[in-house]
């Protein structure tokens, strides 16, 4: 149709008409688009991230007897519970270790005067994630031997005890032996513990496949975590499945910070980048008075000019929104390394997001271009302004 | 008559002057907004990180192993060494006093508790044995100086969330735990009375409110440190001290050993707010203690605060970038505007200098008055932001305003230098027809 021909011949026009304005415009709306879309995925991301840092602060879900005794020894529940939790949350190995508590007594080898403290049977992958601290001592030679144990600092300071020594443990008139293959500092109740296999705990609290308790760190935003607490208390009927509420409210409370910074940045961004436009789109209105003065002087309706401007305005948004976010989306991978260590993944949805984020703000910044509408074409061939 | 010319443009097209200046007004507003947020909400999120809990453990020196499991001391009253209360108050004369954020003392008791009916005549029934955990709610301690300090327990370890009331330090009053709240069917308004398991006379609680804080507490009963000490027969003593205290994030230098560090080092890494420093600063001030970083807190802390300052910085230098764009364009525009006048000008006899110069006094004079009104207007949207994002307003800072209006100078000079360039190649004649 030759209209039609003839209506985009005009906007290609428009557009290369200026090209140092189109420049500034597009640069605009382009560093708008890649400021949206860099941020609104690190926004995405940063939840992630933030989630797997949480989980250096150790085991945040919990499952224990429901009637927990309190007085150390008290209820248990079957091990067979270990092999009935998940091994993977979306996608994401989770880390479980099942404890056995026993109060007995301890000493160093070949010394008769014992003392109390708390022998901690463990079994499971992932001590390390559920149990983080720092190790001071370690010798792998000693780590898979069936008598290995772990020592907590306070402990090994109270008993003078190194790498490799080993130790005799009590309760109850059952004795039993282990090694010392690790020394570990967490700053916590762990320092003061003695960490063994899982059969040593049994056969000295004399509780043949019983368990305290299982530590899991799952690794996932709050929503998610709750869950998996939710589907695994109902697959774990009789025990008590919960998370840990010091970490859980911490995360939230700090992502939720990020979220409204990035969210209050990327709204910000986005004036400004109209600001900028608008400044560009009211010289062309400026400008362009003669043009539209002749075009509604040789029959063009306010409705046809107007379509033609905001024809402009969609075009250099969809232009500057398809460059801009895509320079966006990789500069994310970049932040993503500068803040958090890791890669940022790009995030698909974001692209068609920002683009169509962008073309809003263009058309909305053609705002200035309404004043062309009230033209009256004989006022502007006088040269009146 | 230069001044008579700048005089002129502003106030013969007042409405574009305004229009000019409100962009640069707004795009420093929010320069100045991202500047002002960044720069005081650092410290700001590493209290939010003290939500985490405490980051330090203090136990006395001399001492058989705590049988801590699950947070709960489980040794007789009678063994282990017990450290004193009244020294507390010395935590906050240390060097990094300030940045002792909250303490609290912790004495466990095993006690055997029974509930009785409202007007605490015969025990209705016997509960058994569980643990009484003594500490403070919101103590005033004081402080050798002679001032006193608000802390407690609700301040180190903020996810403690009651149901009813806490109870007041002085009282016989007591919160339960959630768990024990519903095991035994324990309700607010109860009576609860509690014995240690080695002695028999037993004391009578007001069950005031209904703990939950997903730990082994819900499995307790909370009570005041007096009541713990009675229960104990331990005046004036605790077991465990919980300190929150604001860090700066370890990095290599704080982890080296400090026997190691040469003198200067040492004043250094004790000047600094390292937690190891701290750690030892306490040890100095209460004798006879143990200090320990509490790892898992302190680490995941510092990894997470480093990531989320770095984020901070990147995003106020995004929001720079963006006003800095929206201000040089619209100084453009305005340069451009004006090609008329600069033409009429040319023709007139200015030479490219003179219109140079004029033209950039036109905009440094706009870049000042805008810069000052975008700084008034950044600091309103700081304190919005602020209080919506982070919970406090941050104080207005003078040499913002420096950078703001440095800024706002050299970004419009900057925008408007290259269509004053175009405009200086324009020849006069063209312009002037209106081409």
């Amino acid at each position: 149709m030759p209209t039609t021909a003839m209506f985009w011949r005009i906007v290609r026009r428009l557009l290369t008409a200026n090209y140092a304005r189109l420049f500034v415009i597009l640069l605009a709306l382009g560093a708008g688009a890649a400021v949206t879309s860099a941020l609104l995925n690190l926004q995405i991301d940063a939840k992630r991230r933030l989630t797997t840092e949480f989980r250096a602060l150790g085991a945040n879900v919990i499952v224990a007897p429901r009637d927990a005794g309190t007085d150390g020894n008290g209820a248990t529940l079957d091990e067979a519970a270990l092999k009935q939790l998940p091994a993977k949350h979306e996608g994401k190995p989770v880390p479980a270790v099942a404890f056995l508590y026993v109060i007995g007594e301890i000493a160093k080898a070949g010394e008769i005067h014992f003392e109390p403290a708390v022998i901690a049977g463990t079994q499971g992958y992932g001590l390390t994630e559920i149990r983080p601290g720092r190790r001071s001592e370690y010798l792998a030679s000693l780590e898979n031997d069936p008598s290995a144990c772990e020592l907590g600092a306070k402990a090994a300071a109270q008993f003078a005890v190194h790498a490799g020594d080993s130790l005799q443990l009590r309760n109850e008139g059952r004795t039993a032996a282990c090694k010392v293959f690790a020394v570990v500092a967490t700053g916590g109740a762990e320092d003061s513990q003695i960490f063994t296999r899982l059969g040593t705990a049994q056969s000295l609290a004399n509780l043949p496949g019983r368990i305290s308790l299982i530590q899991l760190s799952v690794t996932g935003t709050p929503d998610s975590l709750n869950r998996f607490i939710a589907q695994l208390g109902q697959s774990l009927p009789g025990m008590d499945v919960h998370g840990i509420k010091q970490l859980a409210e911490a995360e939230g409370r700090i992502y939720n910070r990020i979220s409204g910074l990035l969210s209050a940045t990327v709204i910000l961004v986005l004036i400004l980048t109209s600001l900028c436009v608008m400044a560009g789109m009211s010289n062309v209105a400026i400008e362009r008075k003669n043009d539209v003065g002749l075009m509604k002087a040789i029959g063009g309706s306010v409705r046809r000019v107007v379509r033609l401007f905001l024809a402009e305005a969609i075009l250099m948004g969809i232009v500057g929104g398809l460059v801009g976010s895509a320079i966006g989306l990789l500069l994310s991978i970049w932040l993503g390394k500068a803040v958090f260590g890791v890669a940022a993944q790009p995030r698909w949805i974001v692209y068609p997001f920002s683009v169509a984020i962008t073309v809003i703000v263009s058309i909305a910044s053609a705002f200035p271009l309404r004043r062309l509408a009230s033209i009256r074409p004989a006022s502007v061939f006088r040269g009146e302004a | 008559m230069f001044l008579r010319l700048v005089a002129d443009s502003f106030t013969r097209r007042p409405r574009r002057k305004l229009l000019t200046m409100a962009a640069l007004a707004l795009g420093m507003a929010v320069a100045t907004a991202a500047l002002s947020v960044s720069l005081d909400v650092g410290d700001r999120l590493a209290q939010e990180f003290r939500s985490l809990g405490a980051n330090l453990l203090v136990t006395p020196q001399a001492d058989s192993l705590p049988l801590e499991i699950g947070g709960v001391d489980y040794r007789p009253a009678n063994a282990g060494a017990y450290l004193p209360e009244a020294d507390l108050g010395k935590l906050k004369t240390i060097f990094w006093r300030f940045n002792i954020m909250s303490f609290a003392p912790i004495l466990d008791v095993p006690v055997d508790a029974a509930a009785m009916n409202n007007n605490a005549a015969e025990p209705l029934r016997a509960i058994g044995r569980t643990t009484l955990i003594g500490t403070w709610h919101d103590r005033e301690v004081p402080i050798p100086d002679g001032t006193t300090y608000q802390t407690g327990i609700e301040k180190t370890n903020p996810w403690w969330h009651v149901e009813g009331k806490w109870f007041r330090d002085n009282s016989k009053d007591c919160v339960v735990g959630a768990g024990f709240a519903n095991r035994y069917a324990v309700k607010v308004g109860d009576v609860l009375n509690v014995a240690a398991t080695d002695k028999s006379a037993g004391m009578a609680l007001n069950v005031v409110g209904v703990l939950t804080t997903g730990g082994p507490e819900d499995d307790a009963i909370v009570a005041s440190l007096a009541t713990a000490q009675q229960l104990a027969n331990k005046p004036g003593q605790y077991r465990r001290l919980y300190v929150s205290a604001l860090t700066k994030p370890e990095d290599a230098f704080a982890r080296k050993d400090p026997k190691t560090m040469t003198p200067a080092e040492f004043d250094t890494w004790y000047c600094t707010p390292y937690i190891s420093a701290i750690a030892l600063q306490i040890s100095e001030e209460l004798k006879g203690t143990d200090v320990r970083v509490i790892r898992r807190v302190a680490e995941g802390e510092g990894t997470i605060l480093t990531r989320v300052r770095t984020l901070l910085w990147l995003v106020t230098f995004a929001a720079l970038l963006a006003s800095a764009l929206a201000v040089g364009a619209s100084a453009a525009a305005s340069v451009i505007e004006r090609r008329t006048e600069i033409g009429l000008m040319k023709a007139l006899g200015a030479g490219s200098g003179l219109v140079g110069v004029l033209l950039a006094a036109e905009q440094l004079l706009l870049a000042f008055v805008g810069g000052g009104i975008g700084y008034a207007l950044g600091i309103v949207l700081a304190r919005l932001l602020g209080e919506r994002i982070f919970g406090f307003a941050p104080a207005p800072k003078l040499f913002v305003l420096l950078i703001i209006l440095g800024l706002a100078a050299l970004i419009t000079l900057l925008g408007s230098a290259f269509p004053l360039r175009r405009a200086s190649r324009y020849d006069p004649a063209p312009i002037l027809r209106g081409e």
